[in-house]
């Protein structure tokens, strides 16, 4: 009798389909976990723009936790949040009893398994923000070397396609500074958008290299087949589900965002700047 | 196969071999007792985990004296894994003894149970207890947790106040044990921890019993390092060669050489109870 599969749901913290959705898709590529594990990839049904402040957290654990509320009625055996900034994995920890995992904490806690100190390589400081809610949920900052910033906003659906020949240089350089100047042990990309250049680091670089995705594939793995999965104590259950309404809401917020003014994320900023740079030309 | 490497890191092959390290002299029934871990944990058709305990070491586990020994002993019988083979090496004592010394020696993952399981058990909870066998254990995990900077992450350390058979482990003994350790176990639920981390190897004979009785999730630390050298050699990483630079001279002949002998003088793993020394004139009891 064949095995059955087991079927791991990773949520997309931003709607989108088509190429955008396979790069995020790509990540699962970049790990051979066994013939045993699926992974499903499915976005939010709506979102902000970028994670960069208060405002949009509280939203991510929304859209997120919206995104999730299912899965284990779907049948899935575990849910990967596609984030570091960890959005909706308390709320959905508390509502699922199959392992939910946020590879924001999941990749500090990994880093700490195979150094001393972790440094965070960003590409825009907007995001520190993020780490900062991570690492204060989770308590270690006497661990964290520091960031080193490449100070380019990110591009939420094409990620780094496109731009390696400029952007590896830069995130190498960046990751020397986070090794010579704040002499971190182990270096974590800052973003799961940020894998396509996680091999090309990893080559040049003497320390550890974390991509955060594939990282938090393999701990998935490692707690459904220890049969482990969050603490029901540190996450107590709701004492109703209210999952009617906040998919009510959300279904809404799809419907609306298809008529309503279209988000400008950074990367559409970007492209605006360099119209308006190309115009006054 | 792994895709994702990094530099230093091995790569891996088709099969891989990864050397269990077990911390004291012991024959082939004590190794078995060691290799049932293996069967507590799920693990894939590609990697291989060959058993090794180490050629002489401590007999007990409860003085600095042991310690010393023990990291020595682990070294010595791990630091040749790269050279014969071995893609990774797992530490089976939570003491995380030799783990320092072999990190610095080879650059294949080398994975103990002791920071790693706290670790892990803090991508379940915000807080962790660990289970002590006697009393002597307590207080060096309470030293380790400090050591680690994990303090403000532990719930405390409980035990069962059973003395510690490191070849036989718990067989025979379980209706007196499990009881005792389960008792304990509701003690850390008690004092606030959202999970229990056996704090021993030596206890995954009891991890069944436990987990089915207790409401918090019980990290087995043998079978979690298994797992984690699945995944680093998945993720293609190994450890960071800053904190743990390499031995200008390793030193693994002389070791060898010193150990060999060490073992033509040893009881051959049994346990062996010191003489009362004599006591002197006029000593107190």
């Amino acid at each position: 009798m064949a095995r059955k599969k087991k079927k791991i749901l990773v949520l997309v913290p931003f709607p989108m389909t088509g190429e955008a959705l396979g790069m995020r898709v790509a990540q699962s590529k970049q790990i051979d976990l066994g013939p045993d594990l699926e992974f499903h990839y499915r976005p939010v049904k709506w979102a902000g723009t970028n994670f960069v402040g208060p405002y949009d957290y509280v939203l991510g654990d929304f859209s997120i936790l919206e995104a999730g509320l299912s899965a284990q009625d779907d049948g899935y055996d575990a849910v990967c949040i596609d984030t570091m900034s960890d959005s909706g994995v308390a709320a959905l920890r508390a509502a699922l009893d199959i392992p939910v995992i946020g590879p924001g904490r999941t990749t500090i806690l990994t880093a700490l398994m195979l150094g001393d100190k972790f440094g965070m390589l960003v590409m825009w400081e907007r995001w520190l923000g993020l780490y900062k809610k991570v690492m204060d949920e989770l308590g270690v900052w006497q661990k964290y070397a520091g960031f080193q910033s490449i100070d380019v906003a990110p591009d939420r659906f094409s990620l780094l396609g496109g731009s390696e020949k400029k952007i590896f240089p830069l995130l190498e350089k960046a990751s020397w500074r986070l090794i010579e100047q704040n002499r971190a042990d182990v270096i974590i990309l800052g973003s799961t958008s940020m894998h396509q250049a996680r091999d090309y680091l990893a080559r040049k670089l003497p320390v550890p290299v974390i991509s955060p995705g594939p990282t938090s594939y393999a701990m998935a793995l490692t707690m459904l087949n220890l049969g482990l999965a969050q603490s029901r104590k540190a996450y107590p259950a709701p004492i109703a589900r209210s999952d009617v309404y906040v998919h009510a809401m959300l279904d809404h917020a799809a419907q609306k965002a298809k008529s309503g003014p279209k988000l400008v994320g950074a990367e559409g900023l970007k492209k605006k700047a360099a119209a308006k740079r190309r115009a006054k030309r | 196969m792994a895709k994702l490497r990094n530099s230093r890191a091995p790569s891996r092959k088709a099969k891989a071999r990864a050397l269990v390290l077990v911390p004291f002299a012991m024959d082939e029934k004590g190794v078995a007792n060691r290799r049932a871990q293996l069967t507590k944990v799920k693990l894939g058709p590609d990697i291989d985990f060959d058993f090794r305990p180490v050629t002489c070491g401590p007999t007990m586990f409860m003085s600095a004296q042991d310690f010393a020994f023990m990291d020595v002993a682990i070294y010595e019988a791990g630091v040749d894994a790269a050279k014969q083979g071995y893609d990774a090496v797992c530490i089976d004592t939570m003491s995380d003894s030799g783990m320092e010394a072999l990190r610095s020696a080879l650059d294949i993952p080398v994975i103990s149970p002791g920071k790693a399981s706290m670790l892990f058990a803090m991508m379940l909870g915000n807080k962790f207890a660990l289970l002590g066998q006697w009393e002597p254990a307590v207080i060096r995990a309470q030293k380790f947790v400090k050591s680690l900077g994990l303090e403000a992450f532990c719930a405390g350390v409980e035990n069962y106040d059973v003395k510690p058979d490191y070849v036989n482990l718990m067989a025979g003994k379980e209706d007196k044990t499990l009881p005792r350790m389960l008792a304990a176990g509701k003690r850390a639920v008690a004092n606030g921890a959202d999970v229990l981390i056996l704090g021993s190897t030596t206890m995954h004979q009891a991890h069944e019993y436990l987990s089915a009785r207790l409401p918090i999730p019980v990290v087995n630390p043998g079978p979690l390092t298994y797992k984690l050298v699945e995944s680093v050699l998945d993720l293609g990483i190994t450890h960071s060669r800053r904190p743990w630079p390499k031995p200008l001279i390793p030193h693994g002949d002389l070791l060898h050489a010193m150990f060999k002998a060490g073992a033509a003088h040893s009881t051959g793993g049994k346990t062996t109870k010191a003489k009362p020394r004599a006591k002197a004139k006029g000593q107190r009891r």
